[in-house]
């Protein structure tokens, strides 16, 4: 296993360097330009000349994807060109625990939900409670995220005020203490993770159900029953770990979700996340920030998909690695 | 079986009841915590005002956003103050001691107590100024503010490393018209409280007096920083500065507090104890956090939510502030790919010929955009001059009206006749064209769809295309468009040569690429004049072939409306800006329970 690991990450180092490199060039050949924010009136011609002189925009291609190549061997990734100058990954690293933050705590409820959902579905399977439970999933899985989000704004922040309508915190709450900031942060983050977590576990409900369905239609779980088991023991604890099998491959690739961010959560619930970093940089042409990005995420797609396989050896004896 | 099918059933009412405990637990808390945060008292001395995005630096030599500007302005002082007169148009610039237009009675003059210039004097050529400073300011850390801080930044605004994007403010100064600003002869400082700048040409006065107001730098903190580092410098984020506010907090894209500097004497510590600029990216939740009232200023709200807001929430206002802004439809004058080939002019096959573009404009239902989108908020365009700026406005000029006929027959008249398809054409060519613009603005969209119809009834094919924002940007500066519409935000100081100017490679904004020497003549003539409204005959006939010749059809111009809750007052708004008088604005208090 631990052979299978290393072989897994050796394989990553080369498939990395080959999506930077793409991602280097494709930028630079998409139309637009870094420096476009100074050519306007009222700015000086010469700013955005003498911007691109400095990002070292002015050199051919391949000098600059060598003098790149060179730094990032050294590990330095540059500064934001659109952030203040800022090194790329500082301000990754303040993005970060905004995404992590809300995408853990979704991914949880995600899963939680789904599986329990998807469960009764299948163990009462056509009776009212599978179907309404089925067609409630579907009815919140076929919603626009955007759109359920500004409902919920609507309804929860402006017509019945439960919840903030935007913002990680209140406004000077630095001073409520620890406890009352936590506090504070968790009650602002209730309405983004609903909404987040309802389309998901939807999703994973509509998973869960079918190969629940599939399992327990099998010999064993007949036998399970006929050795006099409790129907609790026969499907908590042999149908549900067989089911859970497909689910394990979702959890691997949700990882990278924890660190790309959801881009309209943030940016309608104004979180300075991963994902508006993302899309901010891309508009802005911001080449530093848009490939220590896709370092990121990259490096995550890779261990996602490891722990995947990693998770189903794990739960399933039957396969090797 | 029963046992468990029951655990089962009880399933969903659990986690109804974990759910529904877990929501009310925090709503509670909540409650007390929004009580906690801003008790009534705390609200009362705490203004915010919902952004659309971060400030960059916090430093006046390379801040770049509008916001920065804004922010930069309270925290850092000014040689002088600037006024835009209502009544005239006209800028106006205040010392201490001096003004330099007498007031023409408009009731929203600004008093010049937080200008450093004590007064200034300018050399009888025109060639120098010199500025008497007062001698009591002092820099946040206790430090004076001194002529050397002046001469120590303009070294850095002039710096082709740190690149400012004010540095074209520098232009007249002494050595700039031979490749580089001489900053040893160009300023001068005999003594703390004396600046003096030369020119290398004479210098109408308003111009030397907006172009010698940037914004000074601490030089005893900013001398350490090396050039090169500038840009990456702390102190762009933590920056000292001698005006009404100081930077209290910072936390990136999320909120900027500042808070009222207490040892500020230029002229008076502000008024409202704190600002917080929030970011808010998402417009419509902007605006549900105007209405709710935790933010009190929301800049840009659209014509059509105002009765929206104003049913929700009685206590928000609608302010707006000068004419300043326009959309347009651009028509490529000259054959653009022709141009980009052999560097050559001539006219492009379709919008080449005036008479077909006045034609365009006939055909165009502007009024109707106006009615159906802007509402009162919306002025009929003649030319790029504002009617804001009243000095310089030709309000003789009679706009084109609605009338396909009259288009129709200029069409004609040019031998574009009606082909078997319905379509327009003239030498087997159709009249027929994409219409560009930039992804994400409602109202450009609006307007493209009734364009597109005005031009089908004439029997002209107009398609649209929507790009995004940098590849449209970049296919307007290539030539590549042949039509589409954008907009411009005109400067105070009328100066239209980069949109207009003859030699396209120096006018950078020239895109539909019009060619008229009289128009370089007339801007050239009016720059040189010693006093602004010397200028107005030439910006008459500046405005009457514009008119004439519709390089572009001029579509409306735009009253901008800020959202403003009515616990502010004493904010007045004008084209200069929206938080032109912040410093002044204090804050009703909320009614005790």
């Amino acid at each position: 296993m631990l052979r299978y690991i290393l072989k897994r990450l050796l394989i990553a180092v080369p498939l990395m360097f080959g999506v930077l490199t793409l991602t280097f060039f494709i930028i630079r050949l998409a139309p637009g330009d870094p420096a476009a924010f100074f050519i306007q009136p009222g700015i000086s011609p010469n700013v955005a000349e003498q911007l691109r002189q400095q990002y070292g925009l002015n050199d051919p291609l391949p000098v600059q994807y060598l003098k790149w190549l060179i730094n990032v061997l050294h590990g330095d990734f540059g500064r934001s060109f659109s952030r203040a100058q800022q090194p790329v990954f500082d301000v990754i690293a303040e993005a970060l625990p905004v995404t992590m933050t809300i995408a853990i705590l979704t991914l949880i409820a995600n899963f939680l939900f789904g599986i329990i959902i998807g469960v009764i579905s299948a163990v009462r399977q056509n009776s009212f409670l599978d179907r309404f439970l089925t067609v409630t999933a579907l009815f919140f899985y076929s919603m626009p995220e955007f759109w359920f989000a500004l409902m919920m704004i609507i309804m929860f922040a402006l017509r019945f005020p439960l919840f903030p309508v935007s913002g990680l915190n209140e406004v000077g709450a630095e001073s409520y203490g620890t406890i009352g900031f936590i506090m504070d942060r968790i009650w602002h983050l209730v309405l983004p993770v609903t909404v987040l977590s309802i389309n998901g576990a939807a999703g994973i409900a509509r998973y869960v159900r079918g190969s629940m369905l599939e399992v327990i239609r099998q010999d064993y779980i007949r036998t399970a029953r006929a050795k006099g088991l409790s129907e609790r023991a026969v499907i908590l604890k042999h149908a549900l770990r067989n089911a859970l099998l497909p689910v394990v491959t979702l959890m691997g690739s949700s990882l990278p979700f924890i660190f790309s961010g959801a881009l309209f959560i943030e940016v309608i619930f104004a979180f300075p996340g991963m994902g508006r970093v993302t899309v901010e940089a891309i508009f802005a042409r911001d080449y530093p920030l848009i490939i220590a990005n896709t370092f990121v995420s990259g490096i995550m797609i890779v261990f996602g998909n490891l722990l995947a396989d990693v998770l189903y050896a794990v739960v399933d004896p039957r396969i090797k690695l | 079986m029963m046992k468990s099918n029951k655990l089962i059933r009880l399933f969903p009412m659990l986690l109804l009841i974990v759910v529904v405990s877990l929501l009310t637990a925090c709503s509670k808390q909540g409650g007390s915590k929004k009580g906690m945060a801003m008790t009534s008292g705390a609200r009362d001395t705490t203004l915010v005002i919902g952004m659309l995005g971060d400030a960059d630096y916090l430093n006046p030599v390379i801040g770049a956003s509008l916001t920065s500007s804004e922010i930069t302005g309270l925290i850092y002082p000014g040689l002088l103050q600037g006024e835009f007169d209502t009544k005239t148009g006209l800028m106006n610039y205040l010392a201490l001691e001096k003004r330099f237009r007498p007031s023409s009675g408009d009731p929203d003059t600004k008093s010049p107590k937080a200008a450093l210039a004590r007064t200034w004097s300018m050399s009888p050529d025109h060639r120098s100024i010199t500025y008497i400073l007062r001698n009591d300011a002092k820099w946040a850390d206790g430090q004076p503010v001194t002529s050397r801080d002046f001469k120590f930044a303009y070294r850095l605004y002039g710096n082709p490393v740190i690149a400012s994007p004010r540095q074209q403010f520098l232009a007249e100064l002494v050595g700039a018209g031979k490749g580089g600003v001489d900053f040893d002869r160009a300023i001068e400082t005999p003594n703390d409280t004396t600046l003096v700048f030369r020119f290398y040409k004479p210098v109408p006065e308003h111009l030397a007096l907006f172009h010698t107001s940037l914004t000074p730098l601490p030089e005893h903190l900013w001398k350490k920083v090396n050039p090169r580092e500038f840009r990456e410098s702390k102190l762009n984020q933590q920056p000292v500065g001698a005006g009404p506010y100081r930077l209290a907090a910072w936390n990136k894209q999320q909120s900027l507090t500042l808070s009222s500097s207490a040892s500020c004497n230029l002229p008076k510590p502000g008024n409202i104890k704190r600002i917080i600029y929030r970011v808010i990216p998402d417009y419509t939740v902007r605006l549900a956090q105007l209405q709710t009232g935790d933010v009190d200023v929301v800049e840009n709200v659209k014509p059509e939510d105002f009765a929206a807001v104003q049913k929700a929430n009685p206590n928000v206002d609608i302010r707006t502030i000068g004419l300043r802004v326009y959309d347009y439809v651009g028509w490529q004058n000259i054959d653009g790919d022709y141009y980009n080939q052999s560097g050559k002019i001539r006219p492009h096959p379709l919008f080449g010929n005036p008479a077909i573009r006045q034609a365009l404009t006939l055909a165009i239902d502007r009024q109707s955009i106006i009615d159906g989108y802007l509402g009162e908020y919306g002025v009929l365009a003649r030319t790029d001059i504002s009617p804001s700026l009243k000095w310089a406005y030709d309000d003789s000029i009679k706009p084109y009206g609605y009338d396909p006929a009259q288009a129709v027959k200029l069409l004609e008249q040019s031998g574009w006749l009606p082909g078997p398809d319905g379509i327009r054409q003239k030498n087997g060519r159709r009249f027929s064209f994409v219409l560009y613009t930039n992804a994400g603005n409602a109202r450009r969209n609006y307007a493209c769809v009734i364009i597109q119809q005005n031009l089908r009834e004439i029997g002209i094919e107009c398609k649209i295309e929507l790009q995004e924002s940098n590849v449209f940007f970049q296919n307007l500066q290539e030539r590549k468009l042949g039509a589409w519409m954008a907009g411009w935000a005109i400067g105070l100081e009328i100066d239209p040569l980069d949109v207009w100017g003859s030699d396209l490679k120096k006018s950078r904004f020239n895109f539909p690429g019009y060619i008229n020497p009289r128009i370089d003549q007339l801007c050239d003539l009016a720059k040189n004049r010693m006093r602004t409204e010397d200028a107005r005959p030439y910006w008459i006939e500046y405005q009457k072939i514009l008119h004439e010749e519709q390089p572009i059809t001029f579509l409306y111009w735009i009253r901008e409306t800020q959202g403003f809750s009515r616990r502010i007052q004493g904010a007045k708004l004008n084209i200069s800006g929206t938080y032109y008088n912040i410093d002044d604005w204090t804050l009703k208090p909320s009614i005790a329970p």
